[in-house]
């Protein structure tokens, strides 16, 4: 089977638009916590081509502005998912053994608890220093705590794999330790799963992102974020179509843009596996 | 065999103490307890210690934790804070609604995903194939909330043929049989929604296992003895495809939980989902976390549970095992 688009295209494309609106967003829209009272929930007009929210806010304003706060939080997110997961799935693949299984029922355990909801947790009733920080922080925080799975585990098959290759055996025939191994000869050759986990980590943190401001434990007016649109969305139970089509399409261009990405690159690395 | 089983449970039951260690963090990590002086006169400091000591908050953390665990295994999951009933009381009212939504759901998803998947794997690469793979990759990126926001909105509100929310029409007075149809009524987009959630994910899964069997040697003995591959499929294809089914169960749980809380929100169902909601936003912290526990032992539970059936059904990965 040929793809007429290769996927790493296709969702690359998808991922530059979301990046494009989202740095020339100053420069393209009005303010967005503009708030005027005198057009409360228009419909797309040419004023406001995709009308306005409950206050008066120009939708088109909020979402390109929302679009810095899904990219700024999915990236930080995937960034500390990597951190806290890359370390500690290469130990688990490179020692094997009991740091493997002690790493292997840690991975397990987060994985048991429902993610979105530890999050929302974490977020309304959480330690007091995670509720110090900034918003953005926070949630990305929140995020990356019970995101971090993926990675471990891509990291630790990665590194199970690579352990008995023979230019590991080489190297330490030859009087390498373990830190020049793990540096030197296994790490360059897992950078690429690495780049796949961080493509999806970032769609599902942008995705866990938005639901989290929905539910109203996220971001907060007047930071505009795609969620708390389509939270709106939902308290005016139907009457403004548009403050839920444009935010959520926008949200399922990035998340399908991310996920594509994530399976080109995939696919790329490993030409045996069927499509 | 029997060793294999054992080895499983073990390493469960160490997963399980891992979660609940998990869970007391997170509850120790918590600001504010008993011995907080919340009103304007600060206690008197032997009163303090009085209810820390009645809570138990004078005792080292690990010692809490055993009161903890041997709370739960008595079955006493705490109190509601705000209601002041215990937790395994609420549970009892809202467990039943969100088991027969998630129960519709799954059902909806697996009778929507094998024959989507046995589609797909009749002519890998094929016409229809191309066309479920598009279709789930699409599917794959919906944000659950907004496919309901829509549903929610098309359906209910313009064309007026499903109610809004809500698990019963108020007010109603119907016979039993009008109660359950409008019962169903009430049910068709909240399954809907969340059946779409994890549509993609398991007509994949589907689909792949059974490509793999139908072109390894049991497809091939198969279309030799004359079998079409459609027939193949049906009959041999799916048996085999359901053992890797069953250890769905470990990704589909958290995520069936994480989507009920989004969909009972959005459709007023009152289940577990909009429990752990209402706990939230009004700092109940013992129902939280309970909640919390629950669904995480559940999860380990269903894992636990597919991996003992695959080994039960399946003589390769015993004889590997």
């Amino acid at each position: 089977m040929r793809a007429s688009v290769s996927p790493v295209v296709a969702g690359g494309s998808l991922l530059g638009l979301v990046v494009l609106a989202a740095l020339l967003a100053p420069w393209l829209t009005q303010d967005p916590a503009q708030i005027d009272l005198d057009s409360v929930l228009r419909p797309p007009s040419s004023a406001h081509l995709l009308g306005t929210d409950g206050l008066g806010r120009d939708v088109g304003a909020r979402l390109l502005h929302g679009a810095r706060t899904s990219l700024l939080i999915g990236f930080a997110t995937g960034a500390l998912s990597l951190l806290l997961g890359l370390p500690l799935g290469a130990a688990a693949g490179y020692f094997g053994g009991a740091v493997d299984s002690a790493a292997s029922r840690l991975i397990e355990s987060v994985m048991c608890f429902p993610g979105l909801v530890v999050a929302i947790a974490l977020l309304s009733v959480g330690p007091p220093w995670l509720l110090a920080l900034s918003e953005p922080v926070r949630i990305a925080i929140a995020l990356g705590l019970i995101g971090w799975t993926p990675a471990a585990r891509y990291m630790r098959g990665e590194f199970r794999r690579l352990r008995g290759s023979d230019a590991v055996i080489a190297a330490r025939a030859a009087g390498a330790g373990h830190p020049r191994i793990i540096l030197r000869h296994l790490l360059p050759r897992s950078l690429a799963p690495v780049v796949v986990s961080l493509a999806f980590g970032v769609g599902s943190a942008a995705l866990a992102e938005a639901a989290l401001s929905f539910v109203g434990v996220g971001i907060s007016p007047p930071r505009a974020s795609w969620g708390e649109l389509l939270g709106q969305a939902l308290h005016q139970a139907g009457r403004a179509w548009w403050l839920a089509v444009f935010p959520g399409g926008a949200l399922f261009l990035l998340v399908l843009g991310c996920n594509r990405l994530g399976d080109g690159i995939r696919d790329r690395l490993d030409p045996i596996r069927p499509a | 065999m029997l060793a294999a089983i054992a080895a499983r449970i073990a390493t469960a039951l160490v997963t399980l103490a891992v979660v609940s260690l998990l869970v007391f963090a997170l509850l120790s990590s918590l600001p504010g307890d008993a011995g907080d002086d919340e009103g304007p006169k600060p206690l008197p400091a032997t009163f303090r210690a009085a209810l820390r000591a009645q809570y138990h908050l004078d005792e080292p953390a690990v010692v809490r934790y055993g009161r903890w665990i041997a709370d739960l295994i008595r079955g006493d999951l705490g109190t509601s804070l705000s209601s002041r009933r215990s937790v395994r009381e609420l549970l009892g009212e809202r467990l039943p609604v969100s088991l027969a939504l998630n129960a519709c759901a799954l059902l909806v998803m697996i009778a929507t995903a094998v024959p989507l998947g046995v589609l797909g794997a009749w002519k890998p690469g094929g016409r229809w194939d191309r066309a479920g793979l598009t279709l789930t990759t699409a599917l794959y990126a919906v944000p659950v909330f907004w496919s309901a926001l829509l549903l929610q909105w098309l359906f209910a509100v313009r064309l007026g043929w499903l109610p809004l929310a809500g698990i019963a029409t108020e007010g109603a007075t119907l016979g039993s049989l009008g109660a359950v149809a409008d019962g169903l009524r009430h049910l068709v987009l909240p399954v809907a929604c969340l059946a779409g959630g994890g549509l993609a994910y398991v007509t994949r899964f589907v689909r792949t296992s059974l490509v793999e069997t139908s072109a390894g040697d049991g497809g091939r003995a198969a279309r030799a003895r004359g079998l079409s591959t459609l027939g193949y499929l049906w009959r041999h294809g799916l048996l085999q495809a359901g053992v890797p089914l069953l250890t769905l169960a470990g990704f589909l749980i958290p995520r069936l939980v994480g989507g009920s809380l989004l969909i009972e929100e959005i459709f007023g169902v009152p289940g577990v989902g909009s429990l752990m909601f209402e706990s939230i936003l009004a700092r109940d912290i013992p129902v939280v976390l309970a909640l919390t526990l629950i669904s995480g032992i559940a999860t380990l539970a269903g894992t636990t549970l597919a991996d003992l059936l695959i080994l039960c059904v399946d003589p390769r990965v015993r004889r590997a095992g």
